[in-house]
């Protein structure tokens, strides 16, 4: 089938060996187990802020890269699992993926809307933090669980 | 939309598996159309009114719910 907006099968694999590795040294380096001292660069910024330093509007900051290049690649990673033409892509498959996508927008904001009322000040910017990546991740999940479903409920009668 | 895919799979002996193979979707999609789970594009009605070689209307029926 000729699909629009998808990349080659061929991708979800390169996403799978972005999004491993990009994840769990994003999340060593969010827990500060792993640090990359030699990723503090000074780097081009449009807006930076970080109290008590004074902030820069187009100029030059001081900053630790880890977290934007695992965070880039994660993204990479995710998009190239999901938005990748299945083995044997046809209509019911790109229904699945739609669906899934719907349900993962619901999912992430209920999500959202509840740490909004129950998480506050730091403990809200680490939600923040993390629901950047969670739509995709649950939109993933849920797209290889319905596709994995629907192949587990085909009824083998010949 | 119901459909009687299956009873015509049957009348031509043939398994979701191969249909799917000859018509270009998955098996999933086949078996999806008979449990009336999924309804398939004009295409894919289309082709599977050649394949069977009966019109489209004798193979996919509308519901009072549509």
């Amino acid at each position: 089938m000729k699909t629009k907006f998808l990349f080659p099968n061929h991708f979800e694999r390169i996403g799978w060996f972005i999004l491993i590795p990009s994840s769990i040294l994003g999340l060593l380096n969010f827990f500060e187990i792993l640090e990359f001292k030699f990723l503090e660069i000074r780097v081009f910024a449009i807006y930076s802020e970080m109290f008590p330093s004074p902030s820069t509007f187009f100029g030059f900051v001081s900053n630790n890269i880890a977290n934007e290049i695992f965070g880039i690649l994660f993204i990479i990673g995710a998009i190239f699992i999901g938005f990748s033409n299945e083995k044997h892509e046809d209509e019911f498959i790109a229904k699945v993926r739609t669906e899934s996508l719907v349900w993962s927008v619901y999912a992430n904001y209920i999500i959202l809307i509840f740490c909004m009322l129950f998480f506050f000040e730091l403990g809200f910017f680490y939600v923040m933090l993390f629901n950047m990546f969670t739509i995709l991740l649950f939109f993933i999940i849920r797209f290889k669980y319905m596709i994995y479903m629907s192949k587990k409920n085909l009824n083998y009668e010949k | 939309m119901k459909n009687n895919l299956k009873v015509e799979r049957a009348i031509n002996s043939i398994t979701q598996q191969e249909l799917a193979k000859k018509i270009g979707v998955t098996r999933q999609a086949i078996n999806s159309i008979e449990l009336n789970k999924f309804v398939p594009s004009t295409v894919l009605a289309l082709k599977l009114s050649e394949f069977f070689n009966k019109p489209v209307n004798e193979i996919f029926f509308l519901e009072e719910t549509d």
